[in-house]
């Protein structure tokens, strides 16, 4: 079985600023491997495993996707190859265009018949693209996986509701989302380390893929939340009157 | 000259970080201090997710390691936890098992190594008349009807209550000073004749340190680990990274006590400001920073002297005394920061302190390795 995941490069959150005009910048932010798509990872490569498959990460973004080092981060935690898109990539792409890229990075790598994404990106977290991929490449389509087997030929997936666990049999192509506590994400060892920069790594440039469609919408602004004060009200003490003067203040700082 | 670290190195080192997030808390190095050891499945924890395979050969699914990288990893395990854990060293009985025991001693530490991740062999090689002074060595074997009779006495033996196995250095027949016939035995520390008996030390609580007693011990030549006569060489062997990576334990729980004193300082307030903004507190974390800076660059160029090749003779025995020395005066100016605090142990510092303490003993005493520096010194330098 040949699995794909996808996955995406964010800022760590410690390095991003915040100016006094609530504006964010990423200037001096390192990048990481989003933490829902570690879990993705680790679900792909379970499954790759488990069905003595291939597993090859995809990944779209701009120029950190050529930094080496995060390029061995994501080949040490499993996948046997890597497929950037990372030339011509505009800044920033909606959930639709980011879809687009993969569909056509996928369709370049040939035969695949799973594709796995986190549950969201770690900075948007939008929740759209694994969806909109699905639709794209007109296959079998899923989120909020938290269990999945192969059986037979078919997928057999868990999807954790609010109210109840539905066990669900797919065929294949597909495309599923994985929840975020899907599985804990590996701790590469300096073996899988040492092997990573080994494996292969295909580039592409988005123009590569034709003509990108329009974005959906047109971002007019990014802004930090207003900070307020902390209102320091200290109540001591468990009496029903100190809770109720807790209740009180809390409600009023609502 | 390039400090910049490999993409490996680094992702090694992150993981490690994750690795001590997950597995390690402070409220957890607390518990095992007070209960004087690390549980199994930590230690099991540690094999399984590769860093207890760091530095065995590939057919046992090792990885190389170099004296570089060791270091590396053994400054960021005392630089996040501010504790001496043992966890680095737990590779130490296999280790030897593959430098130096026979088939069978191999599969005996292979196996149980590969089950628990625990270190397996505690090395007795100090006795009560015979720690820096080696040659003095009183503990023996005497061959009777073609088994090796040893008897003797070993103290600070480190893990010894841990351990399955005891690696004894004992002299054959003669204890007297020029005998050189010095071999090593593999004896299993619960054999009938050894009794364990742990000192109460103030530091590197989660570790035993004990004085060891062996009782008309009766061996056969299959309990030789090692070549027969050879004890002493390969005792060197096994001290020779030794000094390193004390020195790297120590180097990181001087820089964890520096960055928890920062922390600190920045949001204490005194006389109306935050006590960072003291020049007293400034020159401390000052000279703070510029030893951590000195012990690391000392540390990282004798690593990178032992990889390419250089001798170690002199730096080695210079970065051992620096590093013991240095890392107590950093830990203990943390802990003045700290104020009444720093008494207590509420602080990593402190424990840190304690810790740190033990490296003015272990692999070597600070005294001694300025008899060592001082010979390599004058050779440097004396013209004939």
């Amino acid at each position: 079985m040949n699995i794909v995941v996808c996955c995406k490069l964010v800022p760590e959150e410690q390095d991003i600023q915040v100016g006094a005009d609530r504006s964010i910048s990423y200037a001096f932010a390192e990048r990481k491997i989003g933490d829902y798509d570690l879990v993705a990872i680790e679900a792909a490569a379970q499954l790759a495993e488990a069905t003595d498959g291939t597993l090859c990460a995809v990944s779209v973004g701009d120029d950190f996707l050529n930094n080496s080092k995060l390029r061995k981060a994501i080949l040490s935690k499993g996948p046997d190859s890597l497929s950037v898109v990372t030339d011509t990539v505009p800044e920033q792409l909606d959930s639709f265009q980011t879809a687009s890229i993969l569909k056509s990075a996928i369709k370049a790598l040939g035969d695949v018949d799973l594709v796995v994404c986190g549950e969201g990106s770690a900075d948007v977290y939008a929740q759209q693209v694994g969806m909109i991929l699905g639709e794209l490449l007109d296959w079998s389509t899923l989120n909020a996986v938290s269990k999945a087997e192969m059986e037979s030929g078919s997928l057999i997936v868990d999807r954790a509701l609010e109210d109840r666990i539905e066990t669900l049999k797919i065929s294949l192509p597909a495309v599923v989302s994985v929840s975020a506590d899907y599985a804990e994400p590996r701790i590469a060892s300096m073996k899988e380390i040492l092997a990573a920069g080994k494996k292969p790594v295909e580039e592409h440039a988005a123009g590569d893929f034709g003509a990108l469609p329009d974005p959906a919408f047109q971002v007019v602004s990014v802004l930090a939340p207003i900070s307020c004060e902390r209102a320091e009200v200290i109540i001591e003490g468990s009496d029903d009157e100190q809770i109720a003067a807790f209740v009180e203040n809390l409600c009023a700082h609502l | 000259m390039d400090f910049t670290l490999a993409d490996e190195q680094e992702l090694l080192l992150e993981g490690l970080d994750e690795w001590i997030d997950r597995y390690v808390t402070e409220q957890k190095i607390q518990k095992w201090y007070e209960e004087h050891g690390i549980p199994d499945e930590i230690n099991k924890a540690f094999l399984d997710d590769g860093f207890g395979l760091l530095g065995l050969p590939e057919e046992l699914g090792g990885v190389p390691f170099d004296t570089i990288t060791k270091m590396l990893f053994i400054e960021e395990m005392g630089r996040k936890t501010c504790a001496a854990l043992p966890l680095t060293n737990n590779v130490l009985g296999a280790y030897l098992a593959v430098h130096f025991g026979n088939e069978s001693q191999q599969k005996l530490i292979f196996d149980e190594y590969f089950a628990t991740g625990k270190n397996c062999i505690a090395l007795a090689a100090s006795e009560p008349e015979a720690g820096t002074d080696s040659a003095n060595m009183q503990t023996t074997t005497k061959e009777k009807k073609g088994k090796f009779i040893l008897n003797g006495t070993k103290t600070f033996v480190t893990d010894a209550l841990e351990a399955s196995y005891l690696l004894v250095v004992a002299k054959e027949e003669d204890p007297s000073r020029n005998n050189p016939k010095v071999s090593m035995w593999l004896v299993p520390s619960d054999m009938p004749g050894v009794s364990i008996s742990p000192f109460h030390k103030i530091g590197s609580q989660v570790q035993s340190l004990c004085e060891v007693y062996l009782d008309n011990l009766e061996l056969d030549e299959s309990y030789l680990f090692g070549a027969r006569y050879e004890g002493f060489k390969q005792l060197m062997h096994t001290f020779e990274t030794d000094r390193l990576s004390v020195s790297a334990q120590c180097l990181g729980m001087a820089q964890a006590s520096l960055e928890d004193a920062v922390e600190y300082a920045a949001q204490r307030y005194t006389f109306g400001k935050p006590i960072v903004e003291h020049q007293l507190i400034q020159e401390k974390l000052t000279d703070m920073e510029i030893k951590c800076q000195n012990m690391r660059n000392m540390l990282y160029r004798t690593a990178w002297e032992r990889d390419s090749g250089f001798s170690i003779r002199l730096s080695g025995p210079l970065t051992k005394r620096y590093c013991a020395m240095t890392s107590i005066e950093v830990c203990n100016e943390a802990m003045q920061i700290f104020g009444g605090i720093g008494y207590t142990t509420e602080t990593r510092a402190t424990r840190g302190y304690l810790d740190c303490r033990a490296a003015s003993w272990g692999a070597g005493t600070n005294e001694i390795m300025t008899y060592i520096a001082s010979k390599q010194i004058v050779g440097k330098y004396v013209k004939q």
